[in-house]
């Protein structure tokens, strides 16, 4: 059977959450949390006992540590419940860190979630425009050996969010990605398709510094949520109520003038005792995503804004390109998902430049006059899985199957046989 | 997790995901694809949220193995006696699909486990219908007498053009399974992993399983899991499979992790060793 009569699968492995599913379509079929749990038991019975003659229990204990272990939410549930299981997040910071976890999870995604045969689709797998080529070669490694896939592609996920405006408006490849997913920001300039590799700018402040931030904010009040659970609550805050205000000042005094309008409860139940309890979300609502405005409020080591960063990566790019990456940026990720996000990005920004045009004007002594320049910040509704969407897009092309088939065979011929 | 479950996961996380909403109107439009070669199709409407469109493409029959009207014989009872009101079968079928059920959402049963029960019946369908000929066999085989107006065996298609056997009698039934596979690791693994490797290997590199199934098999409730078990045995080997080739003794060191470190190059004499291990 040939496989490219099949719609291929797309794998987005994020820090935070993995998107997979398969081509063709617009949703993927599983936003799942990048997590898996072992059962560690088996694997410690089998390093003790180490005597030859014990293989066989110990294979057997392996081929059972191997086949005991769960992903995703089951994952996050029966490390709650059982100790006998140890969690792990394969993904740090946007890279593959603990790869044997990564295996497995891959295996789960496959056999268990999207239920399909690895031999029977081509795959679409996605990485961060900083990863080391080491990463790619273990990656394929995995999915040709161990999984046998017909063919593999790995899109830088930067590009493929820039795709996913393909089908909307019209086939623009140069713009700016902002990408803020949970472990890693990256800023990312993109022109006619190819990544500018030198002017990539990254941010050590991420979805999962907002949760921290929240967190942290919440315990200083004194509110009561049980410590166990005071991550997860500030995560689900952080998704549930949070927004991005226009200014901080004004945005204080709106909500100490109408209290019951702004503050909302945030009601759970301590997993310990099962007991119920409250608690008030104030300031934090808007407050957490600020941390990529006025990143000084969160940390002391890192105090640019996001927008200024933006600003450098674009000035730093060849400057034909420069015109063309203001007027596209692209956002992508789940963090920036925030209410009004883009709005206040595009605002912040347009300050920025606007006062840089201004200054050289002036230097000029205005005699030449510079036209203006177009910033536009691109927000769509499918932002928290647009790199899914554009591996989708990019993968239901015909395009997809025929040249790239060309470029695995040259691709395996790089990697395995150097 | 040791076996596939019967339903799937995304058309049950579908199914229950429209049912909770039902209030909400919503487009849906969705293809996959599922292991050997089955693919499904949803369709919802804005026009009217209570019909779902269901469509279910079966891998290709190999010439031996019985259809009926695009269905293995069987099918058709199957689907009304395990679905009921809440499904209709259109006629015919949607382009390129060899079912198309109409599931309406506002029959579904108030009660909510039996509602769920449904659902996952409905997620399930493919056992319902791939497993549909097996299904009559091992009934007969429960009552201990034989279906009418068969051959001595029995073809039935579980993988595109690839069969599965059947030797039905009054006190058992023998299954035959060809086992083949694309890669030659894989076929080595199998065949240590069935334990069972006749010289004999026709059309099948990996030999052949046969089971024999008793009527204590089938009694009642085994009924479903003996079916089900049955007709994904190549899926259950070929997981298998893939779980054993991670599972290679030393595998273990060579994963680590690629950051910061450059890749040790194996001289020569290691290379061997490993390949041999």
């Amino acid at each position: 059977m040939d496989p490219t009569s099949r719609p291929a699968v797309v794998i987005d492995n994020g820090t935070g959450y993995t998107k997979m599913g398969f081509a063709g379509n617009v949703e993927p079929c599983f936003i799942l949390p990048s997590a898996v749990a072992v059962n560690e038991s088996f694997l410690n019975q089998s390093r003790t006992s180490s005597s030859k003659a014990n293989w066989l229990a110990q294979h057997s204990a392996g081929v059972m540590a191997d086949l005991d272990f769960f992903v995703g939410e089951e994952a996050l549930a029966k490390s709650r419940s059982s100790n006998t299981y140890n969690l792990s997040y394969p993904i740090k910071h946007g890279q593959v860190d603990n790869w044997d976890a990564m295996e497995r999870y891959w295996q789960q995604c496959i056999f268990n979630y999207l239920r399909c045969d690895p031999e029977d689709h081509y795959f679409l797998l996605t990485e961060s425009p900083l990863t080391a080529p080491e990463s790619r070669e273990y990656t394929g490694e995995i999915m040709f050996e161990t999984f046998n896939v017909p063919g593999l592609y790995i899109a830088v996920n930067s590009v493929l969010a820039l795709a996913a405006g393909y089908t909307t408006s019209k086939c623009e490849m140069t713009g700016v990605v902002v990408d803020v997913g949970d472990g890693a920001t990256h800023v990312v300039p993109v022109a006619d398709g190819y990544v500018i590799g030198s002017s990539i700018k990254s941010i050590p402040i991420a979805g999962k510094d907002v949760t921290l931030f929240i967190q942290q904010l919440m315990r200083e009040r004194g509110e009561h949520v049980p410590p166990e659970d005071s991550f997860e609550v500030a995560r689900k805050v952080k998704e549930m109520h949070c927004y991005t205000c226009s200014d901080i000042v004004k945005e204080f005094n709106k909500h100490d003038k109408e209290p019951a309008k702004y503050i909302k409860q945030w009601r759970g139940i301590k997993p310990k005792t099962g007991a119920p309890y409250s608690c008030d979300i104030g300031y934090e609502r808007f407050l957490g995503p600020e941390v990529f405005f006025n990143p000084e409020i969160y940390s002391s080591d890192f105090t640019t804004p996001l927008p200024a960063v933006i600003d450098k990566c674009i000035q730093s790019a060849p400057i034909d390109t420069r015109r063309a990456l203001y007027k596209n940026i692209v956002l992508s990720g789940g963090s920036t998902m925030f209410k009004d996000f883009g709005r206040r990005l595009q605002r912040d920004l347009k300050k920025i430049v606007d006062t840089r045009v201004l200054a050289s004007e002036a230097r000029l002594g205005g005699e030449i006059k510079s036209q203006p320049v177009e910033v536009n910040v691109v927000s769509h509704p499918i932002q928290r899985f647009a790199v899914w969407f554009g591996g989708s897009v990019l993968a239901s092309t015909p395009e997809f199957f025929a040249p790239v088939g060309l470029e695995i065979e040259e691709f395996c011929a790089m990697t395995f046989h150097s | 997790m040791i076996l596939l479950q019967s339903h799937s996961r995304f058309l049950l996380q579908t199914l229950l995901n429209r049912v909770q909403n039902l209030d909400k109107a919503v487009e849906l439009d969705y293809h996959w694809v599922e292991f050997d070669d089955v693919r499904y199709h949803i369709l919802v409407s804005m026009k009217n949220t209570n019909v779902l469109l269901l469509s279910v493409s079966l891998p290709i029959p190999p010439p031996e193995a019985v259809f009926m009207g695009g269905l293995p014989f069987g099918a058709i009872e199957a689907i009304k006696a395990a679905y009921g009101v809440v499904v209709q079968i259109l006629d015919p079928p949607r382009d390129g699909f060899n079912l198309t059920l109409k599931l309406n959402l506002a029959k579904l049963p108030p009660d909510e486990e039996h509602r769920y029960a449904l659902l996952v019946k409905i997620a399930s369908v493919r056992e319902v219908v791939l497993g549909a000929p097996l299904r009559v066999v091992l009934k007969h085989l429960a009552s201990r007498t034989v279906v009418p107006d068969v051959d001595r065996f029995l073809a039935l298609v579980h993988r595109p053009k690839e069969s599965f056997f059947l030797v039905p009698q009054p006190d058992k039934v023998t299954v035959v399974f060809p086992m083949r596979f694309k890669d030659s690791i894989d076929t080595a693994l199998a065949t240590s992993f069935l334990q069972e490797a006749p010289a004999e290997a026709l059309s099948a590199n990996a030999g052949f399983v046969s089971f024999v199934i008793f009527p204590r098999h089938v009694e009642g409730k085994k009924l479903d899991r003996t079916v089900w078990n049955l007709s994904t045995f190549h899926a259950y080997v070929s997981y298998h499979v893939k779980a054993l080739d991670r599972a290679k003794p030393g595998g273990e060191e060579k994963k680590k992790s690629p950051n910061s470190r450059s890749f040790k190059r194996l001289s020569l004499k290691e290379a061997r060793a490993n390949s041999i291990s």
